[in-house]
């Protein structure tokens, strides 16, 4: 065994618990010391339950996870405006290749090549800085696309009475607006960078737009046949926003049950600090909406 | 020489009970003859050895002990995977019910606690069974310590925090002679380093997995440690540094030889799998010959594991579709009993090679 006295080891071992646990925990207390970099007031459309795949009886934590969108290039196609998988990610048409190279994507293959086409469609997500603002241009412009495609929907049904086809596309349309108005998150995604400082800048409003971590990976797509190099947003971070036990008893009714589900609504203060990890500042049960 | 080791000591007693079934065949045989007191002396130095070895590090003085000493190594093995699992389920069972600080000082209590109990354990049990089971829910409850910290306050997942992991799973190896913290230890130094690799590409570090090549620099790292380490002392730890340097080589080849794609290299797929075909064979013959010419058999079983798995996966590719069944099974069959033959010859030569066996 090694030559090292049993206090030493006891020493080094002590330390590297107690130095390790230091560092996180100090990374925390910055993170949330002073002002928050941005504070959100979200309600259920935004934020979904997580749910743990090993079963609630095994695990008694809560967690919620942010509901983020995009205005994708397909949602502006007015024949896909309703093409959405809300937290999934998707390419949005603001992640043209001027914002790819100034988030430092190599982009220096030619795209309608094989070998160029081999070269994007093998990249790995990279980590970015990324916006979401919340119930603002973006989310206007998404209700815009819905109510546009209502009414289409809803002018097609009256100049094709009696067609049970059109009637049937009509009230699929009402049922897509009410969502959007009702139910649906307000929280876009809208930029991307690598500096944290030029974008605050660029989006002062703390209340309205947070800066977080995510993931952006290149991809090749098909425009009219043509390979185009496009990129998506992949993630964003944290995946999961931890419930302390303090805030708890929002998402939970008289009878401890949790209201983590659709039917339940709540309104949670949200606040990301100066490291861009958030943390639930307050939480209550909302009125029914 | 005096062992250090519970390992080095039954060697040592081992070779004592060998020579002493070889030297009464001896006798037996008139091929050699000593005298009473002569008798007596060795009996007597083994004797004392024996006791002195069995006192301070509990070996086992024969066969049966030996057979009961495998299982509890197995016992051990298996309640320190178990003991470790228990933790943490308990944990995640309550800990939504606990308050924010309740938490920290429960995970943080729970580090230091296991730590500290396990260097008790250490200095009551000369065994090291206890040990290792102490050992394994020490380094549990650190990594759930850190990885539950990150999920309590959001914090953004880090390949950094692999760092004091390794640290004290290699802290705990060395200092307790547990080969099982030593792999952990290794584990986390191999995740740690490919991660890194994989981020000076520009990727998120927990895509590394799918840049095989960003394996490559810890692989090199492990085979290197014996060489610039000195583990004498330590029973059985150069031989583990060398088979996860060989596997943490070997499979990124493999993956590259059949999917081409997952390289770094800007190069036609075809011409990617061939160039880690011809690296993993050469490569993995290779280790099978340094393993000879050192004597080292971990290096050479895990070479020739690995050479074999590499050309089966081949002839898959080759042969499969374009075979009949009973003559891919007969290629097989046939390349093993070659394998046999060169072997041997390999073995023989292995005789005559001069040197020594290092460690």
């Amino acid at each position: 065994m090694i030559n090292w006295s049993r206090r030493r080891t006891l020493i080094a071992g002590t330390a590297v618990i107690a130095l390790t646990n230091a560092i996180a925990l100090l990374g925390v207390a910055y993170n949330r010391s002073g002002e928050p970099d941005s504070v959100l007031q979200l309600t259920q459309r935004e934020l979904h339950p997580a749910y743990h795949g090993w079963g609630v009886h095994d695990n008694s934590g809560m967690a919620l996870r942010l509901d983020w969108r995009l205005i994708t290039a397909e949602r502006l196609d007015i024949n896909d405006v309703t093409f959405e998988y809300s937290g999934y990610g998707g390419a949005p048409s603001w992640l043209d290749k001027a914002k790819l190279h100034e988030l430092g994507f190599d982009l220096s293959r030619l795209e309608d090549t094989e070998r160029g086409h081999r070269f994007y469609a093998r990249q790995l997500p990279q980590p970015a800085l990324l916006v979401l603002e919340y119930d603002g241009a973006a989310y206007q412009r998404s209700l815009e696309l819905v109510r546009g495609h209502a009414e289409r929907e809803e002018a097609l049904r009256i100049g094709n009475p009696g067609k049970k086809e059109f009637e049937e596309r009509a009230r699929h349309a009402r049922e897509l607006l009410q969502r959007e108005e009702q139910s649906n998150s307000r929280l876009f995604v809208i930029d991307a960078g690598r500096d944290a400082i030029a974008l605050r800048a660029k989006y002062p409003d703390r209340s309205r737009y947070a800066i977080v971590w995510g993931r952006l990976r290149l991809s090749v797509s098909f425009d009219k046949r043509e390979p185009k190099v496009s990129a998506y947003v992949s993630e964003v971070e944290p995946s999961e926003i931890n419930i302390p036990k303090a805030q708890r008893s929002a998402f939970q009714d008289k009878t401890g049950v949790s209201t983590l589900y659709p039917t339940g609504s709540f309104d949670v203060t949200l606040a990301i600090g100066k490291r861009l990890e958030p943390w639930i500042v307050s939480a209550s049960r909302g009125a029914a909406r | 020489m005096t062992p250090t080791s519970r390992l080095e000591a039954q060697q040592r007693a081992d070779e004592i009970r060998i020579f002493e079934a070889e030297l009464k065949r001896l006798q037996q045989d008139g091929v050699v003859t000593l005298t009473e007191e002569q008798r007596h002396t060795i009996a007597q130095h083994h004797a004392a050895l024996l006791a002195q070895y069995a006192q301070a590090f509990d070996i086992d003085r024969d066969v049966k002990a030996k057979q009961l000493s495998l299982g509890m190594r197995i016992a051990s093995f298996l309640g320190a995977l178990a003991l470790a699992a228990s933790v943490f389920f308990l944990f995640y069972q309550f800990w939504g019910l606990l308050s924010t600080a309740v938490q920290v000082t429960v995970l943080v209590a729970a580090a230091l606690g296991s730590f500290l109990a396990t260097m008790w354990v250490r200095s009551k049990d000369a065994t090291g069974y206890f040990t290792k089971l102490a050992a394994l829910v020490a380094f549990a409850c650190f990594v759930l310590n850190i990885a539950m910290l990150g999920q309590i306050f959001n914090i953004t997942p880090s390949d950094k925090a692999l760092i004091p992991w390794a640290a004290l799973a290699l802290l705990l190896a060395y200092t307790c002679d547990l080969r099982l913290l030593l792999a952990a230890g290794i584990l986390c130094f191999i995740a740690f380093v490919s991660a890194r690799t994989g981020t000076w590409s520009g990727m998120y570090w927990l895509y590394f997995g799918q840049r095989p090549e960003n394996f490559f620099p810890a692989a090199i790292a492990l085979l290197l440690i014996p060489h610039v380490i000195d583990h004498r002392r330590f029973s059985g730890f150069a031989p583990l540094y060398r088979i996860f340097g060989l596997l943490t080589w070997f499979f990124p080849v493999l993956v590259l030889a059949n999917w081409g794609e997952l390289s770094y290299l800007d190069l036609d797929r075809g011409i990617i799998e061939g160039l880690y075909q011809v690296i993993g064979f050469a490569g993995s013959a290779a280790a099978v010959w340094v393993g000879i010419r050192r004597h080292w058999p971990d290096m050479v079983n895990t070479g020739v594991t690995l050479f074999v798995i590499l050309l089966y996966t081949k002839f898959f590719d080759w042969w499969w579709d374009a075979m009949p069944k009973y003559l891919f099974f007969l290629v097989l069959g046939l390349t093993a009993v070659l394998f046999l033959v060169v072997l041997k010859r390999l073995r023989g030569f292995g005789r005559t090679a001069d040197g020594a066996p290092e460690s």
